[in-house]
């Protein structure tokens, strides 16, 4: 039975969320993983990362938790098939929505969509 | 020749083919243009050779509107003018700043770029600049280590500029005036009103005075207005006696359209690595020979309806206070700047050791704060005005109310909005906007901050009734009366404005060596 939209977004997002992998190959956990350390880490650092992320949910209440944020970023994905998150795919994801203009501000920051997400995230899993 | 106008009896007329008032910039090398014409030259020039404060005190002004730096400090009055703390900056202007833009209120020159560009290259050597290359994959090719950030230049571009030492025109060119056969340069001969003939159809003479009550009379065939911005347009709406708006001022024009350029610090850029200074954008004063600054392409300007402009990048660090030009240059600063080069240039400049902005960057900068260089938007209600306090002279001071309009800062913050967007997307780092920019585009901080880039209050139209000079720089009605200098400018252009205003005065040295021979 061929998937709808919102079915597979269901899926994938709770695959995602439990921390599961479809492969069941052990090296994809780390991938799983990559979701929740965005790439802006190096560049700002925990605390500033963390603080934009409590920014991002305070503007966008309704991504308030790491379920919603999952299935944001998922639909915001190219290549939805791919329910493993591997560094170089978010790295991918982000380029595009800077790309596309997928963009927004948090405290002055440009930045883009999936990534402003990926704050959040880092937010809610470090409080 | 020289004379120093308090030596003249009172009364005395001088006589000459071409008075030009000011020996700035614009003045100075209009006169060396001149040298060895058939042309009988009169320069004016209300200081002395050196800074006189009794001299400077008759440029003091009112400010209203948006703060502004002191109108005494910002400008020089003295030989050379304010070449006399110039920090050498040039660059030319864009083709688009000439184009009338739709979304541009007021834009739109009455010549193209490409009718500057053999003045632009007849002006290096004045500026004591190289070769006329603006072109940053010129300057890529003779030094490799001017390399440009990998941005995608369908939307952004290096602008290229170069520095002057920067010359001194007072110190530069005096002998070369003073020794000319044909040129007659007055000091301290302070023009106080621009006489017209009965019909106000022409200039019949310039009224001098000075402080000890004398008054002399230059009679020439043809005036030129070469005293910046702000004094040209004093000096025309104060000689009223034929004229009761003032000279020119029929459709009540001059003075208006005051600009100057948005300088301020207005994002911070991270990179993804840590990586060695970029030299492309480095600037050490007295050393670097050309440097780029990040321009937003001409379409992307149209696309998003915004004004032009650059980025500049300063090595440092995030959240660390970044001080705008006016803040970084004091008037106490400016002055101790000025004893400093006059003393030799002993030790570091006045400005590094009391700012610390020259302090050097850790070996792999990774943070640059990125100052706006950008052009304000033709506003008439921007103007010059007569104060009703008048100087020692008896002569009403000048009277500043500049404003700005919401496309100036929403322009700013595009220009951001978009290089962040490049940045993340070529992956070479974040871009954080300022608080200040995130606000209404109707505020201003009180820290805004310009160049003493003074433009605009004579602005160049074919239609009298939207400029006040003609595109030969002749005042709209009155047939012998030119202004000199970027009092002309219709709009700002995105880059300093003394490469342009030689150019410009060089030009109008041309056709005045033409009509009067």
């Amino acid at each position: 039975m061929a998937l709808d939209r919102r079915s597979f977004l269901r899926l994938s997002a709770s695959v995602v969320a439990g921390g599961l992998v479809l492969s069941g190959c052990e090296g994809e956990h780390a991938e799983v993983d990559a979701l929740d350390r965005p790439l802006l880490l190096e560049m700002l650092g925990p605390d500033r990362v963390r603080s934009l992320g409590s920014r991002y949910i305070a503007m966008v209440p309704g991504e308030n938790s790491a379920p919603a944020l999952r299935t944001a970023i998922a639909q915001r994905r190219s290549s939805p098939l791919h329910v493993a998150w591997a560094r170089t795919s978010i790295e991918d994801a982000v380029r595009e929505d800077f790309a596309d203009g997928r963009t927004v501000i948090v405290d002055g920051w440009v930045l883009s969509l999936t990534e402003a997400r990926q704050c959040a995230l880092f937010a809610l899993a470090s409080s | 020749m020289h004379t120093d106008a308090r030596t003249l009896e009172n009364g005395a007329v001088i006589d000459g083919d071409l008075c030009i008032v000011g020996a700035g910039a614009a003045g100075i090398s209009m006169a060396l243009q001149l040298i060895n014409s058939p042309l009988k030259v009169i320069l004016l020039e209300g200081g002395g050779f050196e800074r006189e404060q009794a001299m400077q005190d008759l440029y003091r002004g009112d400010i209203v509107g948006q703060p502004y730096f002191p109108l005494d400090a910002a400008r020089l009055h003295y030989f050379g003018g304010t070449t006399g703390h110039w920090a050498g900056w040039c660059a030319t202007y864009d083709a688009i700043d000439f184009e009338t833009r739709s979304w541009v209120p007021h834009s739109g020159w009455p010549i193209e770029r490409e009718d500057l560009d053999p003045f632009y290259e007849r002006a290096q050597p004045i500026l004591d600049l190289g070769s006329y290359d603006y072109d940053a994959s010129s300057w890529s090719r003779r030094d490799t280590a001017l390399t440009a950030l990998g941005l995608d230049r369908k939307a952004f571009w290096t602008k290229m500029w170069q520095f002057s030492p920067p010359t001194r025109f007072g110190a530069k060119y005096r002998s070369a005036i003073v020794d000319a056969r044909n040129v007659h340069l007055y000091t301290h001969a302070n023009v106080c009103e621009v006489e017209a003939d009965d019909a106000v159809t022409a200039v019949d003479g310039v009224r001098i005075r000075s402080f000890d009550g004398k008054e002399y009379r230059a009679h020439a065939k043809a005036y030129v207005l070469a005293c910046c911005s702000i004094q040209n347009a004093r000096l025309l709406l104060a000689s009223n006696t034929k004229a009761t708006a003032g000279l020119g001022n029929a459709r009540d024009l001059v003075g208006r359209y005051f600009m100057e350029h948005l300088e301020m610090p207005s994002a911070e850029l991270v990179l993804a690595k840590p990586a060695a200074p970029l030299k492309m954008y480095a600037w050490e004063s007295g050393v670097t020979k050309a440097r780029g600054e990040i321009a937003l392409d001409p379409r992307l300007q149209r696309e998003h309806r915004i004004l032009n402009g650059t980025a500049s990048l300063e090595p440092g660090s995030l959240g660390e206070p970044v001080k705008t030009t006016f803040q970084l240059l004091s008037p106490e600063i400016l002055a101790a700047m000025e004893k400093w080069e006059k003393g030799g240039r002993v030790g570091p400049p006045p400005f590094v050791t009391d700012t610390g902005a020259s302090a050097a960057p850790p070996p792999l900068p990774r943070v640059y704060h990125l100052m706006t260089r950008q052009e304000q938007s033709p506003n008439p209600d921007s103007r010059v005005s007569l104060s009703a306090e008048k100087d020692a002279l008896g002569m009403p001071r000048a009277k500043l109310d500049w404003r700005l309009s919401e496309i100036d800062k929403r322009s700013i913050r595009t220009f951001y909005q978009l290089l962040g967007r490049e940045v993340g997307r070529a992956g070479i780092g974040r871009i954080q906007i300022r608080e200040w920019l995130l606000s209404d585009d109707r505020t201003w901080p009180s820290f805004v901050s310009g160049g003493w880039h003074h433009m605009g209050t004579t602005r160049m139209h074919t239609d009298p009734g939207q400029g006040v000079v003609d595109p030969n720089c002749k005042v709209h009605g009155l047939a012998n009366l030119y202004i000199g200098g970027a009092a002309v400018y219709p709009t700002a252009g995105a880059a300093n404005p003394t490469l342009t205003l030689v150019a410009l005065s060089l030009r109008l040295a041309d056709h005045l060596k033409t009509r009067l021979s």
